[in-house]
């Protein structure tokens, strides 16, 4: 057997029987937010979750990015346990967190600057890197402001750069383009795609999960989707997405496309009418 | 007593900008708008404040309790003219300066370190309330026993009283850190040291800010009760020592010095507040 096909054997993220239990500081209240989570993904693959409010997306996704440690089960990267939050899994929060006292640039800047991400490289090829990806999300002649200046869908974008410039092996983004009006989404997911790497080989692709309420926008963007329900929180099912790749306009007019929305729907309907009483 | 203070300045301020694009808009509302603008209406303030205080003078007709008007305006002119005004007015100030510096040298690093350590809170938390209801002007007598009449003792009282907002402002600025700013740090792989300088710091700041403000004000009013017993110079001194003499007419004049270096200094320290904390002040934008 040669390295590389033992490589293969060892999916970049595995979650065997992950359960993640939270209690309240005070009252001891104890909540499961998450239960009996197991799910391979492979390198180079797109995820995307979705799932009714309160299913535990997000914690999956604070999980992996070590930020919280789970209860009982694990969670490995490239067969090593996950202890602790690192740069090689960069994260898009669902409120940007942006550094308000800093400019567009010095935020996508901060962890070229600030982290390991930045590690041997030179200012000169750092300040490259950032206007770099100023320009991906098209926020040039926007470079100096601040994030108190900016709309909603600015803020993304430049939280969008941030985890991008520092080149992370695994994207981890929770809701990344809640905030966009239709247009600009629809727009953002084929770049998005881009950026990913849809038109490179597989083995040049970073690995993405992808946290979603928007079914479309799950179906569109993945390889595969994972449908989330509550009452704890649990992996429902797994739906492969067959589309063709690279994915566009044309896309959502692909019959199939509308028959696997329409299957994430059924998987999710129940939970969400439940969801809103 | 500031903050509220504070926030109904600001709003004075914005609605003097809405005056100003007013005045650009018709003519017929100019006049109103002119009448309801800012220095105007100060000035209205003034007047009627100036009126009522020389009707209480007529009336009271003892120029030792309440002098008129025009005698103070004549013993401020005086004590500004021979220079003894800014002399005592440097003193203070610089004495005040001193205080500042001490006390958010001893206040900020022992806030960071409370505010970031539970343990370091529940030790020097109850010490620290129990200190600080204790008025700085409580520990005078005291002081004169200790330090004597000199400079000493005005910046120790004064420094006492900047301690305490400058201390319990940096724990709560400390503390009020978004964690997910923090978190966003950590996964961009950001060492503990950085983040406490890049990201702890700078979020803490307008709170310092304005914990130093809170602090200026305290420690500007405490020094002329430190200065009126424990001190050879200075504006609260000048007050005592014409009181002595009987002169009120200067007694006012001092108070009125006193009132608007107050007022200098707190306008300077919202100037510095913009620049420091751009991003808190949200008229901007």
């Amino acid at each position: 057997m040669s390295a590389a096909s033992a490589r293969e054997a060892t999916p970049k993220l595995r979650f065997t029987a992950v359960a993640k239990e939270f209690v309240a500081p005070r009252t001891g209240k104890r909540t499961l937010a998450v239960t009996d989570v197991g799910l391979s993904i492979e390198a180079g693959e797109f995820v995307c979750v979705v799932g009714p409010s309160g299913c535990g997306k997000s914690t999956i996704m604070n999980l992996v990015a070590g930020l919280d440690a789970p209860t009982s089960g694990t969670i490995t990267m490239d067969g090593r346990p996950i202890a602790g939050p690192g740069a090689d899994r960069g994260v898009m929060f669902q409120d940007y967190a942006l550094y308000p006292w800093l400019t567009v640039s010095q935020n996508i800047g901060f962890g070229l600057e600030n982290g390991t991400p930045g590690r041997g490289l030179s200012r000169a090829e750092r300040d490259a890197r950032v206007r770099h990806f100023v320009e991906l999300v098209r926020l040039k002649g926007a470079e100096d402001k601040f994030p108190h200046q900016l709309s909603g869908g600015m803020c993304q974008r430049v939280a969008l750069a941030r985890l991008l410039a520092n080149g992370p092996d695994v994207l981890l983004m929770d809701e990344p383009l809640g905030a966009l009006d239709a247009q600009t989404r629809l727009i953002l997911q084929v770049e998005l795609l881009r950026i990913w790497g849809e038109t490179a080989p597989r083995a040049e692709r970073k690995t993405a999960i992808f946290i979603t309420h928007d079914i479309e926008e799950a179906v569109f963007l993945a390889d595969r989707v994972v449908v989330m329900g509550t009452g704890p929180g649990r992996i429902r099912a797994i739906l492969p997405i067959d589309l063709p790749r690279p994915r566009e306009e044309g896309t959502r007019a692909d019959p199939r496309f509308a028959a696997l929305t329409k299957q994430v729907w059924e998987l999710i309907r129940d939970d969400a009418y439940q969801a809103i009483g | 007593m500031g903050l509220s203070g504070f926030d109904h300045h600001d709003r004075a301020g914005s609605g003097a900008l809405d005056a100003a694009a007013a005045l650009r808009r018709q003519a017929p509302q100019r006049l109103r708008a002119a009448l309801g603008s800012r220095p105007v209406a100060a000035v209205r303030s003034f007047v009627v404040v100036l009126g009522v205080w020389w009707g209480l003078s007529l009336w009271n007709a003892n120029p030792i309790q309440l002098p008129a008007p025009p005698a103070v305006f004549a013993a401020l002119a005086n004590v500004a003219s021979d220079g003894e005004l800014l002399e005592n007015a440097m003193i203070s100030t610089g004495r005040l300066a001193l205080s500042l510096v001490i006390a958010v040298a001893m206040a900020v690093p022992l806030g960071f370190w409370m505010g970031m350590s539970r343990r370091a809170h529940a030790y020097i938390d109850p010490v620290v309330e129990m200190l600080r209801p204790i008025s700085g002007i409580a520990w005078i007598p005291l002081a004169l026993f200790i330090f004597g009449v000199g400079d000493t003792l005005p910046v120790f009282i004064m420094t006492y009283v900047a301690f305490f907002p400058l201390l319990l402002n940096t724990i709560a600025g400390v503390r009020g850190v978004s964690r997910r700013l923090v978190q966003a740090a950590e996964t961009m792989g950001v060492s503990r040291a950085a983040i406490v300088r890049r990201v702890i710091m700078p979020a803490a700041l307008p709170s310092i800010v304005v914990g130093f403000r809170l602090a200026f004000a305290g420690a500007w009013a405490a020094i002329v009760a430190a200065e009126l017993i424990g001190a050879p110079s200075g504006l609260g001194f000048a007050i005592e020592w014409y009181r002595q003499l009987l002169m009120t007419p200067k007694i006012f004049a001092y108070i009125m010095a006193i009132g608007f270096v107050g007022y200098v200094c707190d306008q300077l320290l919202q100037g510095l507040q913009r620049r420091l904390t751009p991003w808190t002040d949200r008229s901007r934008g």
